[in-house]
């Protein structure tokens, strides 16, 4: 495995056996840290920027999936279908932020409360009318094969799509206009209000972007899980660990910071004790980390740079 | 269902339809027994009109939790389907055929006794029946199964009354689902209670039902070991499919195994019971994960199940999230024959994952809608003309279908609904004729035989059925020396307290 070797992602029986071993756990701890990241990203946006307690994260991505799922049987192809839940999931998500949750801004509690009792209306209601479950989605690529392991394609696009998503949600607030007077609204209304800022709509078009986000990842995740209801349970606690564990200094980076870092304790754990310990290793240093860290990774960046802010 | 449905007509049209109804069949020992019991009823309303009059007015309540919501509602919604259909038959006026056959008389209730078997062969042959679990030859011996099962009761109804399913949505909540048994057991006073999925919340409600001495039917499959005085479980258990499946497996494809269970009551027992049956069939099992029900992604078992290279995998995977597991291992290039006793018979994932994620699974199943046989098709259309919109009719669908029905046989031939003496009476020796085939409900255990099946998918997810056993009974408490009858105990019973599962391992 010297550094000059690139990795032949075929099959290459009686050669190295450490190279197959390498390539298994970094695709582990891609896919593990994909997934957290995913499962976050829609949080990120409404929880980490907007701070509210978004407890109908999961039904957003679970819409975000029911789109892909309609689309692609009506013969949309996925790529266009996942841009499409994008942008529907979005859309509901600025007329919930309109007729809802824009009279919960400031009381975290009472949006706690609120979006908890969207997020059963929004699962229930899915159940009650398209029934227990939704076809599914193929998963699109093969597979590729490395001595006796072999890996999904379509896991390895997602952990480089994260990426592209990550980098291209830190552009959008870093260098546009709108990031600007999203981060100006979110870090003081009052002042952004009186220099021109329509602080209402930011918040409805940042509301309507995290769930947009939120619908994307579904739709991503869609095809690798099965498509109901109840689906996006099993996203929320990923999410919110992730998000909290990432901290508020700086959102983007503290979630890339968490998944990375929690997958890191996940993957050799899991692969050596088994995944019930793998999920306990997880869930044990995400309360170390909040223990240690109370305002999250990201804090420990600001602390050594203290000029960058939000 | 409307009110109608639910009442008979008038208590005055049931009278005189009493004397006579009740024998439909010819002159079998069941045909008496049933005629017996329907004269039993037919004297109490003949004698006392007037308290049958107000006691129309009181129904039979069907106790009923299942999940209508939540994770595992996807098995929630078939079951209480299946129990509504049953007790739409009920108070139509239908039942299963069958009866008590004493206890291990199981020669007696065979439906094919009163005429020899019809032998045909070729292209008409509807059904395979295999003697001795090997595989279907190639002339094979046909048994036509034209027998019809849902007969007259004789009444609408049951004693006069009609049968009303007081229904409540556990929301796979093991709390609520404690919650919603007291309520059921002490302000509704139920007559029967027919609930639970996982074994958590069979084990949740248990101590309530005890405390309260109720009747309880579990009509799960599950690991097994429940014996429990106040409780008789109508699905079936590891010893009636997990060794059936694992004979075949071995023989088929090799005998390392590798498996993969749901990190609870049920996914460790049932995996004790692969472990310590895998020397019996000179077999090992080479690795075991168990992954929590919250997990749903699985990248890290499948690298394992690569790195150990089994022959086949056991998936003993429950719930929702868990189930990605079958589209993530296909998208990886894991393509291993699989076994399960779970799997597709209760979530259809046969029919909910693109193929060939479910492609090349073994499930020894005792009931799946696909079953060829003419009384489980007459069955399924039945199901599908109330619910049209049903994806699917499971194995506990159809075993929450016939206990129902049997309950109802019970309380007809004892003539009340006190819950002590339709215990007594369940405790006969039961055989009832379901869909799958026909059921033997063990007195002493109060678990019960099943016609087993083998159910194997093609790369299209086709289920075939490769082997049959028509009867495998629910020996494994009986070996345990379990007799309820004679001494009523309250307990689970865990494979770690029988010596004989480390006899060969």
């Amino acid at each position: 495995m010297s550094g000059s070797e690139r990795i032949p992602l075929s099959r290459r029986e009686g050669g190295s056996k450490v190279l197959p071993e390498l390539a298994s756990i970094l695709y582990q701890f891609g896919t593990n840290a994909a997934f957290l990241l995913l499962s976050a990203l829609g949080l990120i946006v409404i929880l980490g920027m907007m701070n509210i307690i978004n407890l109908a994260h999961g039904e957003f991505m679970m819409l975000g999936a029911y789109v892909a799922s309609f689309a692609v049987h009506r013969g949309i192809p996925f790529p266009l279908a996942v841009i499409l839940a994008f942008f529907a999931t979005g859309a509901f998500g600025i007329v919930l932020e309109r007729l809802v949750i824009r009279r919960f801004y400031g009381r975290e509690l009472g949006a706690l409360v609120t979006t908890w009792g969207i997020s059963l209306i929004l699962a229930q209601g899915a159940l009650l009318l398209f029934g227990p479950y939704m076809p599914p989605i193929p998963i699109p690529g093969g597979a590729v094969s490395e001595g006796v392991f072999s890996f999904s394609v379509y896991w390895l696009i997602l952990i480089g799509i994260s990426i592209v998503l990550v980098v291209a949600l830190t552009l959008v607030y870093r260098a546009t206009p709108f990031g600007l007077q999203a981060r100006a609204t979110m870090q003081n209304p009052s002042i952004a209000r009186s220099l021109g800022i329509r602080t209402g709509r930011v918040y409805m078009l940042t509301f309507g972007l995290g769930a947009g986000l939120a619908g994307l990842s579904g739709a991503l995740l869609a095809p690798a899980t099965s498509i109901a209801p109840f689906m996006g349970q099993q996203f929320v606690a990923p999410a919110f660990i992730t998000v909290v564990v990432g901290g508020g200094a700086n959102v983007i980076a503290g979630a890339v910071g968490s998944s990375t870092f929690l997958s890191l304790i996940e993957t050799p754990v899991s692969l050596t004790l088994g995944t019930f310990y793998g999920t306990m290793a997880l869930l044990v240093m995400a309360l170390l980390i909040i223990r240690v860290l109370p305002a999250g990774i990201s804090s420990l960046g600001a602390r050594l740079r203290p000029a960058v802010a939000r | 269902m409307t009110d109608s449905e639910n009442f008979p007509a008038s208590p005055g049209e049931i009278e005189p339809a009493q004397p006579s109804a009740p024998c439909s069949g010819g002159p079998t020992r069941r045909g008496l027994i049933q005629g017996a019991a329907g004269i039993a009823a037919a004297g109490v309303v003949l004698a006392r009109p007037n308290i049958v009059r107000a006691a129309s007015e009181t129904p039979v309540k069907v106790g009923f939790i299942e999940d209508e919501s939540g994770n595992l509602s996807i098995y929630g919604i078939q079951k209480l389907h299946a129990a509504r259909l049953a007790v739409q038959e009920i108070n139509d006026g239908y039942t299963l055929a069958g009866g008590p056959v004493g206890s291990g008389c199981l020669g007696t209730m065979g439906l094919y006794s009163p005429t020899p078997p019809t032998l045909t062969s070729g292209p008409g042959a509807k059904l395979n029946i295999i003697n001795d679990g090997g595989t279907p030859s190639e002339h094979a011996i046909v048994t036509a199964d034209t027998e019809e099962i849902l007969i007259p009761s004789g009444e609408k109804g049951l004693l006069g009354r009609p049968v009303d399913l007081v229904s409540s949505d556990g929301q796979s909540n093991n709390t609520l689902w404690q919650q919603l048994a007291r309520r059921m057991i002490q302000q509704d006073k139920v007559d029967v209670l027919v609930a639970g999925f996982a074994s958590a919340e069979r084990e949740a409600i248990r101590p309530i039902v005890d405390q309260r001495k109720q009747l309880y039917f579990y009509t799960n499959q599950y690991e097994g070991g429940v014996a429990d005085g106040y409780t008789f479980c109508t699905g079936a258990v590891c010893e009636q499919q997990v060794i059936p499946v694992m004979q075949y497996m071995v023989e088929k494809f090799g005998p390392k195994i590798f498996t993969i269970a749901a990190n609870y009551n049920f996914g460790q027992l049932t995996a004790a019971w692969v472990r310590s049956f895998a020397p019996v069939l000179k077999a090992k099992v080479i690795g075991e994960e168990f992954p929590p029900l919250e997990v749903s992604e699985f990248s890290s078992v499948i690298a394992k199940v690569q790195a150990a290279k089994p022959d086949w995998v056991m998936t003993l995977l429950v719930g929702q999230n868990q189930s990605n597991y079958y589209p993530q291992a296909a998208a990886a290039g894991l393509h291993l024959p699989m076994a399960s006793t779970v799997n597709m018979a209760q979530g259809y994932e046969h029919k909910r994952f693109t193929p060939p994620s479910l492609a090349n699974m073994h499930n020894a199943v005792n009931y799946m809608q696909e079953i060829p046989t003419k009384r489980n098709q007459d069955f399924v259309a039945r199901f599908y003309k109330m619910f049209p919109n049903d994806p699917y009719l499971g194995q506990m669908a159809q075993n929450t279908y016939f206990t129902i029905h049997l309950y109802a046989k019970a309380v007809r031939l004892i003539g009340t609904t006190d819950q002590e003496k339709v215990r007594r009476t369940l405790e006969a020796g039961w055989a009832i004729e379901a869909p799958e085939g026909t059921v033997f409900l063990e007195p002493a255990t109060h678990h019960a035989s099943h016609y087993i099946r083998l159910a194997a998918t093609d790369e299209k997810q086709q289920i075939s059925f490769v082997r049959e056993w028509p009867m495998i009974e629910a020996w494994w408490l009986q070996r345990l020396g379990v007799n309820l009858v004679r001494h009523p105990e309250h307990k689970q019973y865990t494979p770690q307290e029988d010596p004989f599962f480390k006899m060969f391992g």
